[in-house]
């Protein structure tokens, strides 16, 4: 007889569950989910995988980990794309659900990763399709990770923001672009108070960015109606929605009543006006 | 018997040569640089993995056998401008300085080798710009001459670390070929600055290690027996820190899953393979096919990397993608071969 056969057998204790899901997603510590839970992670997951932009967007990873090397939301949470693509890749419904609890909405959609990314991946791509999903199936976790931005989001609808080019101050951001290393002279700060520089550029750029012509409001606002912004955001926020398309009927009649205003003035001034159609 | 061709001299050239000669055929040997020997030589290579030979010993015997031989025809400093096929063989002209000549050879044995990857075009590295960014070709030559020192001040360098796959594994710039010799020449590099200067620390950050085949035993000993450390991640950006006195290496450790930030003295790039601007030319020439890649095709990769397909025509070296020194001499000994057969008819 061999010295195997009388080693205890090491078995492993998997539930049903974790033994079909793929190898690479074993963690330890997931929480249990409730049946209308897992019923709903499993919809997404099957959404997600036959979404023609996880085709696209997701071709394979060598784990170099360049992407978070450069991803500011690495830096200040726990929160890596390289993590988040491999979720994408290789990840099954429970892991999936967990990374849109909260993680996805760490990212800064600033397609860092994609630049760094030497496989091609589209990393910034694939989160903004998982919080696409997250938005679309009105997950209570996205209700209370965004609930704090309602202010800001009420404000992106109604009133819209732009941003200028004499908003960008190159001289905040020399460890940027092509030329970041282009001359001695511009190493002479070094990166951390490069980088102190950020937020208060920020700052700067808030007053001016939310000076947006009413009727760009209206036409951004007729968009999100079309494109069906509005309903994804209903799913998720009913009371939001329907404050924000009371905010906009409001502006609405009132852009209607000045442009009224207008063309009785310019009858009035020069006869009416017959290419004028509104 | 009409000679036969070998361009290029480096190690797979050289052999090529030297085993034709010494089959009694006739040889014109052409390389386009005025000395033998090809990247090892022009670089200054050190020693050789994985017995840690010094290059010399390797390609200095080679060398001095094909400068001698009076069956060989050296032609340095010289280009083929063109080629026709001719009988069985090919006619060429051959263009130097002294001018033009014609000849007609019966077979030839393209061995036009690769070029180090230009550094500069991973700009995020600062090759070009700060100084102690070294490429690991001139690392070669630094560890060959026992000067291994910081090129801004001249000063010993207290950590080290080698970034590999510069200009590999990248489809950013086009290349998602391994060049095969990053690894161990990183390896073998961090060994011998170990070996003579053990103050210096040596860090290697990877993304797989592939001493393939007998080489891992290089990269064991060089953690057991060296202390080279390794930390798995690609570096993103190099910067500079302390007014220019030290290099920062930022990247992510992908075992902890976190962003790094390291300070370093001196940062070497393994710079990867591409395919030699002679291999360009000899495809042109010789209207060889190249791959996606840019290298010399095989007819059956599958099979040998000598056979080209073409009537006389053979390949050897890194001419048909990334290879190492003793692969080289190997190809070309069997390029040899091939063409002495194809030429005696």
């Amino acid at each position: 007889m061999s010295v195997v056969a009388h080693l205890p057998r090491r078995t492993l204790s998997l539930t049903e569950e974790e033994a079909d899901s793929p190898p690479a997603m074993h963690l330890t510590g997931r929480q249990r989910m409730t049946d209308a839970d897992r019923s709903l992670s499993e919809e997404i997951y099957r959404e997600f995988r036959g979404d023609h932009r996880h085709h696209d967007f997701v071709l394979g990873c060598l784990n170099c980990g360049e992407c978070t090397t450069g991803c500011p939301a690495a830096r200040f949470y726990d929160f890596s794309p390289r993590e988040m693509l491999q979720i994408a890749q290789n990840g099954d419904a429970t892991t999936l659900w967990d990374a849109m609890q909260e993680k996805i909405w760490a990212c800064c959609q600033c397609y860092t990763c994609n630049m760094r990314c030497r496989f091609g991946n589209d990393i910034a791509g694939i989160i903004s399709v998982m919080r696409e999903l997250s938005v679309r199936h009105g997950i209570e976790a996205t209700r209370r990770t965004l609930a704090p931005f309602n202010r800001s989001l009420t404000l992106l609808m109604t009133v819209g923001t732009q941003v200028s080019s004499d908003m960008i101050q190159p001289d905040f951001f020399r460890d940027w672009g092509p030329f970041a290393t282009g001359s001695d002279k511009s190493w002479g700060v070094t990166p951390a108070i490069m980088r102190k520089a950020i937020p208060i550029d920020v700052l700067q750029t808030t007053t001016s960015s939310w000076e947006v012509s009413v009727q760009t409001s209206l036409e951004l606002f007729r968009i999100y109606e079309e494109t069906g912004v509005l309903d994804m955001l209903r799913g998720l926020d009913p009371d939001l929605t329907d404050m924000l398309i009371d905010i906009i009927e409001e502006r609405r009649e009132e852009f209607t009543e000045a442009r009224e205003r207008y063309r009785a003035d310019l009858d009035r001034m020069q006869g009416p006006v017959a290419t004028f159609s509104g | 018997m009409n000679p036969v061709l070998v361009l290029g001299a480096g190690p797979a050239g050289l052999s090529a040569a030297s085993e034709l000669a010494g089959l009694g055929a006739p040889t014109l040997l052409v390389e386009k640089e005025t000395y033998l020997g090809g990247n090892p030589k022009r670089w200054h290579y050190s020693l050789l993995a994985p017995d840690l030979r010094p290059a010399e010993e390797i390609l200095g015997p080679l060398i001095e056998r094909v400068e001698h031989h009076p069956q060989i025809e050296l032609h340095v400093g010289s280009q083929v401008s063109s080629a026709e096929i001719a009988g069985n063989g090919y006619r060429i002209s051959l263009r130097s300085k002294e001018g033009v000549q014609t000849r007609e050879v019966a077979a030839v044995v393209l061995a036009t080798g690769f070029d180090h990857f230009d550094s500069r075009r991973k700009f995020e590295y600062g090759y070009g710009h700060f100084p102690d960014v070294v490429d690991f070709k001139e690392l070669e030559g630094m560890i060959h001459d026992d000067r291994v020192l910081r090129p801004s001040d001249g000063k010993a360098p207290g950590r080290i670390a080698w970034v590999l796959c510069v200009g590999s594994r990248d489809i950013q710039i086009g290349n998602p070929w391994c060049c095969r010799m990053g690894c161990v020449v990183s390896i073998k590099q961090a060994v011998e600055i170990r070996q003579k200067h053990p103050e210096i620390q040596a860090y290697i950050y990877y993304m797989d290690i592939r001493t393939y085949g007998l080489w891992e035993d290089l990269y064991w000993k060089s953690m057991q027996d060296y202390g080279v450390k390794f930390i798995r991640g690609r570096i993103g950006a190099i910067s500079m820190a302390e007014g220019g006195r030290r290099l920062i290496a930022t990247g992510e450790d992908t075992i902890l899953s976190r962003p790094t930030e390291v300070p370093f003295d001196m940062i070497v790039l393994a710079s990867g393979m591409e395919p030699g601007t002679g291999t360009k030319e000899a495809s042109d020439l010789f209207h060889v096919p190249v791959g996606p890649e840019g290298f010399l095709t095989p007819k059956l990769s599958d099979m040998n990397t000598i056979d080209s397909g073409l009537p006389g025509i053979f390949l050897a070296g890194a001419a048909t993608g990334p290879k190492a020194i003793p692969d080289a001499i190997t190809e070309g000994m069997g390029a040899a071969l091939r063409a002495f057969q194809y030429a005696r008819g």
